[in-house]
């Protein structure tokens, strides 16, 4: 059982997803990160069959690199969630179809917008301000419906995540942990749910709470 | 590196530019067409006549049925000049070109789109291994409800004109003379079609009958023709005129 | 067809012609977005809706783009509704035996013409391989298409006008879709008129 939320705010998006990894009622790992950092300011949170999760996800992590290489620039979060559904709409009708859902989070450095796109393994893509996949769905959806509003800080913004960490902690018989990022104009950040503070503890830590960007740009004989 | 059809590095395209910037095969293709019966076309303001002479190289030849004047799909007919065997493949293939699009709008081509089509099939014909221009020059005579009637002339390199009135083949040349001195812009369809008989007259060799002849014509429909009935299809915008009908014109 | 849910209804006016989706996107009972439009315009006098599996609406709308402006590009002029049904019907039918779950409904007026100077407006609809109908008055689609035939069937009129159609195919929708658990959380209509599309965004129940 998975569980992973998306959270939109003025100047920044959120996203969380749990830690485990197993088979029907074992647990065989509780620190697996399901959170993958695409670019400088992209991440996804995927889950779904265990193989084509992973193998998925560098799928789309090298592509996006490619593109970097090919036009040094990276692919706004509009393109890449064009570009990983259509992936995944091709692979549904394959003959071997990848069975992984996810949620694509990106900040629009262009114009300093947050995107946040609910994306499952048939090729549905949702553009919405906040989401979950899994037991999430279940559980959490109605928190976000009741604290969720248009142009949450980034305090607010954990609060209401937080909620949702608690209400799944609460309903559900499954034990979860939670691996948190957040994407603002500067970049992707660890996020410490646990905290008490956890954007002062993120500023404070500076660069040592960023994710490290897998795809940094590659400066090829192009000048501005 | 291999081409469709095997053949592999030794499949070149036989259209090969020379070193002065021609491709000669081309210019081959068109004396192929100049040396072919004369074929015309003319604009008129409600419709178009395609006319060609039809030549039998014997007596015993039953002309009847030679075919050089050839309709595509209800809108859109074709005449030439150059190699018959080579207007038959181009036929069988914008037929089936015009019945593609048909199955995929419901409507037959526009002229300009199977005139774009064919041109294409013809410029492939210059650049692939293995194969060789096509020996003929086209008219394209048809109607839609777009562009109205027109007509068009394709060549062997796949270049593509439309025309107020053309000829091509052996007599093309004094052909277009003439037509220059005849055409004008309120022809109607009757006096196209005797500009046409008397612009085949011209160099005609033997004697111009309901045999030796063909003749294809574009009406313009009315607003009534066009006006779809449950079980009845259109009626047709481009057809041949019947060996009576030539006789007919042939006589006034 | 009920995996997303969601519904889709044309009607037919005096020279005018009305479009309507529902906007909400679900995966089966949970509501997922209340901003996922089912209807697209080809042209300024063409729109279209395709209701069912949410990934095949972004599919085939991204393959009829693609169709709809090589052939914009190809014949140098707009495409007509009924050449854009038939365009839409065969290019369902490609897919025959692995279909996508659309039930796609068609609304346009044709330019007037020297030769057609009064077409009439024109809407279509046809299953998920292509089989197409052209009714006279509405065509509906969807999870809530028996809901909206019955609603239809009481409130459409022949030749309204603009304004009454638009309250005719609002009422007509939304009425349905309250009724129907899958479709819903909000509505958008488009009225074509020869001048202009008139688009609206409508409140519903968000239960």
């Amino acid at each position: 059982m998975e569980c992973s939320f998306g959270l939109t705010g003025k100047d920044f998006v959120l996203l969380a997803a749990d830690t485990s990894a197993g088979r029907s009622i074992i647990q065989m790992k509780d620190d697996e990160n399901k959170i993958k950092a695409l670019g400088p300011h992209i991440a996804m949170a995927y889950g779904g069959e265990a193989g084509d999760t992973n193998n998925f996800a560098d799928f789309v992590d090298r592509n996006l690199r490619l593109y970097q290489i090919r036009n040094h620039t990276p692919l706004l979060p509009a393109a890449a969630s064009a570009w990983i559904r259509r992936s995944l709409a091709e692979s549904l009708r394959s003959r071997h179809p990848y069975s992984v859902n996810l949620m694509l989070a990106g900040f629009d450095i262009t114009d300093s917008t947050s995107h946040l796109y609910w994306i499952d393994y048939l090729g549905t893509k949702a553009i919405v301000p906040y989401a979950a996949h899994g037991l999430g769905q279940y559980l959490a959806l109605s928190t976000m419906d009741k604290w969720w509003t248009e142009g949450v800080d980034k305090r607010e913004g954990i609060e209401i995540l937080k909620k949702c960490v608690d209400e799944v902690g609460k309903r559900s018989t499954l034990k979860f942990k939670f691996n948190c990022i957040l994407i603002d104009a500067s970049g992707i950040h660890h996020i410490n749910l646990d905290s008490s503070d956890p954007i002062a503890e993120m500023e404070q830590a500076g660069k040592a709470a960023e994710v490290i960007n897998p795809n940094p740009p590659l400066d090829v004989g192009i000048t501005a | 590196m291999a081409a469709p059809g095997g053949g592999g590095a030794y499949s070149f395209s036989l259209t090969t530019f020379s070193p002065s910037g021609k491709l000669v095969q081309i210019e081959h293709a068109l004396a192929a067409v100049a040396g072919g019966t004369t074929s015309l076309g003319i604009k008129a303001t409600n419709g178009i006549v395609l006319a060609t002479e039809k030549k039998a190289s014997s007596l015993l030849l039953d002309t009847s049925v030679l075919e050089k004047v050839a309709p595509i799909c209800p809108n859109i007919g074709f005449v030439y000049s150059g190699m018959g065997p080579d207007f038959r493949i181009l036929v069988a293939k914008a037929r089936k070109i015009a019945q593609a699009y048909w199955k995929v709008y419901g409507e037959y081509p526009p002229t300009k789109v199977l005139v774009q089509e064919v041109a294409g099939v013809m410029q492939k014909a210059t650049q692939s291994g293995g194969v060789r221009p096509y020996g003929i020059s086209l008219l394209i005579a048809g109607w839609d409800s777009h562009r109205g009637q027109s007509l068009y002339q394709v060549d062997p390199s796949g270049s593509y004109w439309a025309w107020k009135a053309s000829a091509i083949g052996k007599n093309m040349v004094n052909g277009k003379t003439f037509l220059e001195k005849r055409y004008n812009d309120d022809l109607s369809l009757e006096d196209a079609i005797h500009t046409a008989l008397l612009t085949l007259k011209e160099g005609f060799e033997g004697e111009m009958t309901e045999n030796t002849i063909e003749i294809g014509i574009v009406t313009v429909p009315t607003a009534e023709q066009l006006q779809e009935k449950p079980g009845e299809r259109l009626p047709p915008t481009f057809r041949k005129l019947t060996e009576s009908e030539v006789k007919d014109y042939l006589s006034l | 067809m009920e995996y997303n849910g969601g519904s889709v209804v044309a009607m037919i006016g005096k020279d005018c012609v009305a479009i309507a989706s529902d906007l909400r996107l679900g995966q089966q009972s949970v509501g997922v977005a209340m901003n996922f439009e089912k209807v697209f315009p080809v042209n300024d006098k063409l729109y279209y809706g395709l209701p069912g599996l949410a990934t095949d609406v972004y599919t085939l709308r991204e393959q009829l783009r693609f169709r709809v402006n090589m052939y914009r590009m190809k014949e140098e002029r707009e495409i007509t509704p009924k050449t854009f049904t038939h365009l839409l019907s065969s290019t369902l039918y490609e897919k025959r035996f692995g279909p996508y779950f659309l039930e796609p409904v068609v609304a346009g007026l044709t330019t007037p013409t020297e030769l057609e100077p009064k077409p009439k407006p024109f809407i279509s609809t046809m299953d998920t391989i292509g089989c197409i109908t052209t009714p006279k008055d509405f065509a509906v689609a969807g999870t809530a298409q028996d809901k909206l035939y019955g609603m239809a069937e009481g409130l459409w009129e022949p030749d309204l006008e603009p304004e009454d159609l638009f309250e005719t195919i609002s009422q007509t929708l939304l009425n349905a879709v309250d009724r129907d658990a899958l479709s819903g959380w909000g509505a958008i209509v488009h009225v074509i008129t020869h001048d202009k599309v008139i688009t609206r965004q409508l409140r519903s129940r968000m239960d």
